[in-house]
């Protein structure tokens, strides 16, 4: 009916993923939105099409994956783990394994439709076979467990040095390409410019299609795993356990099954980073990556999709942000005066013997510089979502939506 | 010193490896050990798991250097006394301060999350060790500092042990520290702690400042960090001093603290020193050339998981039962 | 309280978001964090000088493309530094030094009356984020003047080769004197198994009863290049290498530090060869002298720092008494023109002395001296200073280091001259040294002038 978009006569209607009218419009928009921002016509937004731009946003397109994963396991399910960057890392070199053309290191050359499900599915079953340690008992022992699994794997992937490359060396991951069998020519290539369909593309442009398309199934199977029987057990489990059990919801399994699907999430996630970083030590799967999703989730809004993607977003570009704002108050600071330069000077350390809390030049200065300052934000921002809006920027988007929604009422 | 000349290698002097891995694994237990209490009475009096606790210890260790070494504080106000008193009233100065620090913290950050699920709690003091940690390598710069200890590389031989002044100081004060805890357990105040830590509405209804329980056991728990945070930058395990990876050390105290049982405390010394002892084992003995490097780093990890798949509450620690 | 926090929250986001965008959707990324201390200290009447020097000189016909505007009349060189990781304390200096050098030689007409400014960017010792920053600054830049870390360059250099982009690598891998290896590179200073090979030479040229060695180092190619070089330097001079640690040291994690501080305490050997950080190197030398170790400690420069024997340093007194070290370029106390003149200029950018300031003013001078061939041949393109530089056959530092060719035989061009010093606590508490004594300001030892170079002492992989 209209002007009652919540009003739903039909049970597949109430189920529907998008249940309104303007969610459907605001989709189709978006979905259009992401389809033209490389070819430079969007008005405002002209300056995404630039490369490393595009490379920012294949790379929030990869993060939302590896989150959606978490989300299930953390926002969905419940359970706390610190061990996503292992996943990927298994999902990683899996994918080394398989696909990546043989050389120095052990590789079978196979193509993108083997290696990238086997990533998700071999991260899986690792995640299934370490699960139980911890599940079988209630508290946060899941996060100790995941905790201990990223060193454990810090060190396994540190001395396999067949299989990784080795500590601060790395090795070749498959290129981003469709094969359909070893054969010499790809059949779809992302990393030469080229045209599709009559427009020309950069490389960039072309990995990050490839890669929004792939989030994008990613995202639907996960807003979709939330209305079936899983999904409500998984949430069953959340909100309360004990009462799960008597229902008949049994909390072993469940958890264990949210654990691997979790798990192959990051496993995919894992080996489209290293694919698309292409040079990855096995360093880099550290403690720090695991809380960056962690990070993602909560300031996102833990349980939502689309709070999901919205964290992605926020996170990955945050740092490119601060930068730019950074050093555009030590721009100011240096060349204007008046009150902003005299806040922007207290702000920014502009040399050696200048006092500020952020060091923008390169050379001696004190202060944070502008990795210490993303993480301390980064630390800030959890902190003050948990405390603040525990639904993260979903949360403030309802509050905004409501507000419009019931004005001039105030609730 | 003239330039150029050396001693050359001689003899391989202080006790053989087995006495050297025993002293090792007192030393490093030690440390273990005091971080694992320190976590174990936060998390008995506020249901906390503390992820920060290694940035605390960083952070008093740092403030211990900066005390003793730039500020020179308080050598500066009693220039006549030995150095070890001077050294002492840093550190005991530097106990005060992040006491003060660790009340600060769970009063800013912790005390609105009153009442919140645990995991939201844990990924609060994930935060907060985010921020703390960043914040503290950024004063501690690139390079480590030394924390000015007067101790220096002595050695003191007892029988076959070689022990250095510094690890004898370890056992000493971990030794003080852990009757000045079983003497605090019996005070009002402590007692008060058992109060809440065993049931919170129920000692509340008696009358107990549940707030303050909050804020003390944190006090104390930052402060047994700031201890072991010293005792980890020095001589001989870091000889330079506090450095930035300093804040991850405490994360190895974690599988002592579930070896030993998350609400025990008797049991974080028990596992501090057996995480301690089988470090140090493994260190000297599984040197295997397939083992390659850093196995030793995850020996107390093994051992975690060994132990959550046979008594999942740790040794000491409190079972849950749970009949559906 | 609770509802203004969470306004206050929303304005903040809002107001970063906007003035992200404000400046990121407008001009291109002018990220010129050097520009302005190089503008603002600018001497106004040595500018109109330049001025008039270059409204002759600014021939219309010098060929560009990226990284060189000639109507502003600026050059810009990318630096992609580490400057908050593992390397970061010594990096800054060496970017201070950039900028000190760049600062004089625009204040004296810079290239033809072209400034040269820098944009350095933090890569943070991750090579992701170096090729990352790489791939932001490759349409920017005329060339890199310097590329912090051997495995990031590595990461970078294909890339380099297909853009067709220079690139002076921080670091001293014996890969870039590689023909194999080095086509967009400049390699400058001793590389690390050269350095092993005149340490231990030296060594045992002063301590001839030595028999025994062992050797630790770091993985990849900073650690392995130099744990190579003091194998093939121990094989040699006849010594034998009792404990062979290659590869096991990581500067994270304890317990790695222990076990080759064991190993190297209970292998008793007379010399120890350690390459990896500071901070690990001291932990491994503090806790195999408390195993009771007693022997000769050396290792690759980047292991030493001079505070390892700073005046509050529990090990500064062994250590000084007990190790040899090499450097790349000359030192403090060094008494040569280009060391005073350098002095000069960063006297009152360092809060203390510091010698790796001089590898700033090295890379700088290399640079330099490609931009103005370049510029004489009428081409400063990206691809114009590679050729320039490729063709230089004598670069001079006027006594900042050993000069540099780049042109000739690999086996010719390679760097074997070392300065050989002891660590110098006094002078470093006094502020007069940098906390080095020289014992030999050029030094090759028999091992390094007999040595024939084909390739790299140490092989990449993959």
């Amino acid at each position: 009916m209209r002007g009652r978009p919540l009003m739903h006569t039909r049970y597949q209607a109430d189920q529907a993923l998008m249940n309104t009218g303007t969610k459907k419009t605001l989709l189709v928009v978006f979905l259009l939105f992401l389809t033209l921002v490389p070819l430079a016509v969007v008005p405002g937004f002209r300056f995404l099409a630039q490369g490393d731009w595009l490379r920012l946003l294949s790379e929030v397109a990869i993060f939302a994956i590896g989150a959606l994963g978490l989300n299930i396991l953390t926002g969905l399910a419940g359970q706390v783990s610190l061990g996503h960057a292992f996943f990927m890392a298994v999902g990683a070199y899996t994918a080394a394994w398989l696909g990546a053309p043989a050389g120095p290191f052990f590789g079978l050359g196979l193509p993108i439709w083997i290696w990238l499900p086997a990533a998700g599915i071999v991260a899986a079953l690792v995640g299934v076979a370490v699960g139980p340690t911890a599940i079988r008992v209630r508290g946060l022992y899941l996060a100790f467990v995941t905790l201990g699994l990223v060193f454990v794997g810090e060190y396994v992937f540190r001395n396999w040095t067949a299989l990784t490359g080795g500590s601060q060396a790395g090795r070749t991951f498959p290129p981003l390409e469709v094969k359909l069998w070893r054969e010499e020519e790809p059949l779809i290539d992302f990393f030469t410019p080229g045209s599709w369909f009559g427009v020309e593309l950069s490389a960039q442009a072309k990995t990050y299609y490839f890669l929004a398309a792939l989030a994008i199934l990613f995202v639907v199977l996960a807003k979709n795993l939330q209305r079936t029987k899983v999904g409500r057990a998984f949430q069953s489990i959340r909100d309360r356990d004990i009462a799960a059990e008597i229902m008949g919801v049994n909390e072993f399994r469940y958890k264990l099954t949210a654990f691997g699907i979790s798990s192959f999430y990051a496993g995919v996630a894992g080996a489209l980073f290293a694919v698309f970083t292409s040079r990855v030590i096995p360093e880099q799967w550290n403690l720090l990556l695991s809380v960056e999703f962690i990070a993602i989730i909560l300031i996102g809004g833990a349980g939502v999709v689309s709070g999901t993607i919205l964290g992605s977003v926020f996170v990955v570009i945050l740092p490119r942000l601060v930068e730019n704002f950074t050093n555009w108050l030590a721009g100011v600071a240096q060349q204007e005066t008046g009150l902003l330069a005299g806040f922007a000077d207290l702000f920014v350390s502009t040399g050696p013997g200048n006092f500020g809390f952020v060091n923008t030049q390169a050379g001696v200065a004190p202060g944070l510089s502008t990795a210490q300052l993303n993480q301390v934000l980064f630390g800030l921002l959890i902190i003050g979502f948990l405390i603040f809006e525990p639904l993260g920027l979903y949360g403030i988007w309802l509050r905004i939506r409501n507000y419009w929604k019931g004005w001039p009422f105030t609730y | 010193m003239t330039p150029g000349m050396v001693v050359l290698a001689q003899e391989v002097a202080g006790g053989n490896e087995f006495t050297r891995m025993v002293v090792e694994g007192l030393s490093l237990g030690t440390i273990y050990a005091l971080l694992a209490v320190g976590f174990v009475i936060i998390f008995k009096a506020t249901q906390v798991i503390n992820f920060a606790h290694g940035a605390i210890a960083a952070l008093g260790a740092f403030v211990v250097a900066g005390a003793a070494t730039i500020l020179d504080i308080p050598g500066r106000w009693i220039p006549d006394a030995p150095p070890w008193i001077s050294w002492a009233g840093a550190v005991i100065l530097a106990m005060v301060a992040m006491a003060l620090i660790g009340t600060g913290l769970e009063r800013l950050f912790l005390r609105p999350m009153v009442g919140e699920e645990l995991f939201a709690v844990a990924i609060v003091t994930l935060g907060i060790d985010i921020v703390l940690r960043n914040v503290t390598n950024d004063f501690i710069g690139q390079f480590p500092r030394p924390m000015g200890d007067p101790f220096g590389i002595e050695f003191l031989d007892l029988g076959p042990f070689r022990v250095a002044h510094t690890q004898v100081l370890q056992i000493v004060v971990a030794l003080i520290a852990v009757g000045a805890i079983t003497m605090f357990f019996r005070s009002r105040l402590g007692i008060a702690m058992r109060a809440t830590a065993f049931d919170q509405e129920a000692a509340r209804a008696q009358g107990i400042n549940v707030g303050r329980i909050f804020s003390v056991s944190w006090g104390i728990g930052a402060v047994l960090a700031t201890l072991a945070g010293v005792f980890i930058s020095m001589f001989p395990r870091r000889s330079t001093g506090v450095d930035q990876a300093t804040a991850f050390f405490a994360f190895r105290a974690f599988p002592a603290i579930i070896i030993g049982g998350l609400d025990s405390i008797v049991g974080g010394i028990v596992g501090g020193l057996l995480v301690g002892f089988a470090e140090s084992a493994a260190t000297v003995y599984l040197t295997f050339d397939f083992l390659g490097s850093g196995f030793a780093g995850i020996v107390p990890y093994v051992l975690m998981l060994l132990v959550l798949v046979v008594r999942p509450y740790g040794i000491f620690g409190t079972e849950e039962i749970r009949r559906v | 309280m609770k509802a203004k926090s969470k306004w206050l929250a929303i304005f903040l986001v809002l107001g970063l978001v906007l003035a992200a965008c404000g400046d990121g959707g407008g001009a291109e990324e002018t990220t010129t964090t050097e520009g302005g201390a190089v503008d603002t200290t600018e001497q106004p009447t040595d500018t109109t000088e330049a001025m008039t020097s270059t409204t002759g000189g600014e021939a219309m016909d010098i060929a560009t493309d990226v990284g060189v505007d000639l109507e502003a009349g600026t050059i810009t060189v990318g630096l992609l530094s580490d400057l908050s990781g593992v390397f970061s304390a010594l990096v800054q200096v060496i970017v201070t030094g950039h900028e000190a050098y760049w600062e004089n030689v625009n204040a004296n007409g810079g290239i033809g009356g072209l400034e040269v400014q820098l944009n350095a960017v933090d890569t943070v010792y991750d090579p992701a984020t170096h090729v990352q920053r790489y791939e932001e600054l490759k349409d920017e830049v005329v060339a890199f003047g310097h590329s912090t870390g051997s495995p990031h360059t590595v990461a970078i250099n294909e890339q380099l080769q297909t853009d067709g982009i220079l690139a002076i690598p921080l670091t001293w891998y014996s890969g870039w004197t590689d023909p194999a290896i080095n086509a967009n590179l400049l390699h400058h200073g001793v590389p690390y198994c050269i350095e092993a090979m005149n340490l231990i030479g030296y060594i045992q040229e002063q301590n001839p009863d030595i028999a025994t060695v062992a050797i630790a180092s770091n993985p990849g190619d900073y650690g392995l290049d130099s744990a190579e070089g003091a194998k093939i330097a121990a094989a040699e001079a006849g010594l034998e290498v009792v404990y062979d640690g290659a590869g096991l040291i990581n500067a994270a994690d304890e317990a790695t530090l222990t076990e080759v501080a064991n190993g190297i305490a209970n292998s008793g050997a007379d010399v120890a060869f350690v390459t990896t950080s500071p901070g690990a190197f001291g932990s491994i030398f503090g806790q195999a002298l408390a195993a009771g170790y007693q022997g000769i400690w050396s290792g690759a420069n980047p292991s030493f720092n001079p505070a390892l024997v700073g005046p509050d340093s529990q090990i500064a007194e062994p250590l000084a008494a007990s190790s040899y070290w090499s450097a790349y370029t000359s030192v403090w106390t060094s008494d040569t023109p280009g060391v005073t003149e350098a002095k000069e200029l960063v006297a009152d950018r360092l809060p203390q002395p510091t010698s790796a300031v001089f590898e700033g003013f090295v890379e700088a001078s290399i640079m330099h001296a490609a931009l103005q061939a370049a510029y004489d041949a009428g081409d400063l393109t990206q691809a114009g200073v590679l050729n320039a530089a490729k063709s230089l056959d004598n670069v001079d530092f006027n006594g900042l280091g050993p000069s540099e060719a780049y042109v000739g035989e690999a086996n010719d061009q390679l760097q074997r001259t070392s300065l050989i010093f002891q660590p110098d606590p006094e002078g470093l508490a006094s502020g007069e040294s940098a906390g080095e004594t020289v014992l030999e300001a050029e030094y090759t030892s028999d091992i390094a002038e007999n040595y024939v170079f084909n390739e790299a002492c140490y092989a990449l992989e993959g």
